[in-house]
């Protein structure tokens, strides 16, 4: 599927606290190419600073404070960026692209379900990238003692070590997230100096899909606190009727369990045009289609980030509803 | 579909939804022993299409035209349906 003019990328930056996420923000907004982002930020607590620390015009800045995006400030995300799609039609305001900064406790999966399933939302933009900055001198205990900070790693499409500086050496933390989401590229950034489009706009490419999927299907990709990958691999091409079938019982039945879901199918009908799934918990995108793949590699590949999910209950799902295709 | 990959698939459902059971392949399909019922999975007939699958409880039968449709009504037959209503939202595309 393609996207039109009128659809506007939405990218969210997340990281704990004091990881440098507002640093990296700063740095983005003074890219010629993102300086005209409208930008949401979510402070946590009475008194909000991290706007303040922003250099971009007043009407494209909106705090969101007194309270988390991820729990109490949901809504307010949602009727900020329909207010602001409305200015923009209007033409009060301008921009081409939304960041969303969260705060640092803030989990990264209901901030994009809000994101997703939001008709009103949804039609107008699209989820670009989701981005974790992490601290590379206390991430890796960050990570243990919070649970927040090892979900807001595990979700993302582009990891940053930010005051790499300070750290000689990064291995060990760089272990631990390649254990927590081995499909996110890892890049290093100090004072949030980094070339934008690496994070936000490569992030969407066919490219990335392949490597995503290359990494987490690898058999050392393993998560923890009961978090499992799950790999299905398919030789024959499948029956497209069984795709919207096989997304609407995985939805069904395993959306609270399923953190992140990628896959590139070969559809029997469509054999020049792989198609791409993408899902975060039981929202589901509309099948989108390349117009050629991504490498030589025309295998069906299907990776499922879940907690609970039996392994092989999604490949005998989909061998049960292709069995029914094929009649 | 065979009945050691049918049983397989029910067995790996059940532990989905948190439902403690037991699955046995018999002569007609597979039985489901769970949540204090006794439910029978049974493969339709040829002649019967565009049915698929009978889920059997004592003397009630209820088709099913697809495996969707059957795990879907082996779920509310056991009672195991999530406290929110389930659906699948399908979103803007990435």
């Amino acid at each position: 599927m393609g996207f039109g003019s009128a659809v506007i990328p939405v990218s969210v930056i997340t990281g704990f606290l004091g990881s440098g996420k507002t640093t990296l923000l700063r740095s983005v907004l003074r890219d010629a190419a993102y300086a005209g982002s409208a930008v949401i930020v979510n402070e946590w607590g009475d008194i909000g600073l991290d706007h303040e620390l922003l250099e971009t015009s007043e009407e494209n800045l909106l705090g969101l404070a007194n309270g988390c995006l991820c729990c109490t400030t949901r809504g307010d995300l949602a009727r900020t960026l329909i207010d602001l799609a409305a200015r923009r039609r209007s033409g009060a305001v301008s921009y081409h692209r939304v960041l969303i900064e969260t705060s640092g406790l803030a989990d990264p999966a209901p901030i994009l379900h809000t994101l997703l399933v939001d008709p009103a939302i949804a039609e107008g933009h699209r989820v670009e990238a989701l981005v974790t900055v992490v601290d590379a001198l206390l991430g890796a205990e960050t990570i243990e003692r919070h649970p927040e900070a090892a979900q807001q790693a595990l979700l993302a499409d582009r990891l940053l070590l930010s005051k790499t500086d300070l750290v000689p050496d990064t291995g060990a933390l760089e272990a631990r997230l390649r254990a927590l989401n081995p499909g996110a590229p890892i890049m290093r950034a100090v004072q949030g100096a980094i070339a934008p489009d690496m994070l936000f706009n490569a992030a969407t490419k066919p490219e990335s899909l392949q490597a995503w999927l290359d990494a987490v299907a690898e058999p050392r990709a393993r998560h923890s606190a009961g978090v499992e990958t799950i790999s299905i691999l398919r030789e024959a091409p499948l029956p497209g009727v069984v795709l919207p079938l096989f997304l609407e019982a995985l939805a069904e039945h395993a959306g609270d369990k399923l953190l992140r879901m990628k896959g590139i199918i070969h559809v029997a009908e469509a054999p020049e045009k792989p198609a791409v799934l993408h899902g975060v918990r039981h929202v589901l995108h509309p099948i989108e289609w390349l117009e050629d793949w991504p490498s030589e590699d025309r295998r069906s590949r299907l990776v499922l980030i879940g907690q609970g999910i039996p392994q092989w209950w999604p490949a005998r799902l989909l061998e049960a509803l292709e069995e029914e295709a094929r009649g | 579909m065979n009945p050691p990959a049918l049983r397989a698939l029910l067995a790996d459902s059940l532990v989905l939804w948190g439902v403690t059971g037991r699955s046995d392949i018999t002569d007609q399909g597979v039985r489901i022993t769970a949540n204090d019922l006794v439910l029978h999975v049974v493969p339709a007939s040829p002649d019967e299409s565009p049915i698929r699958w009978w889920l059997i409880r004592e003397d009630r039968r209820r088709p099913a035209a697809s495996m969707l449709g059957l795990l879907r009504s082996l779920r509310y037959a056991l009672n195991a349906t999530s406290a929110e209503p389930a659906r699948a939202w399908v979103s803007a595309a990435p």
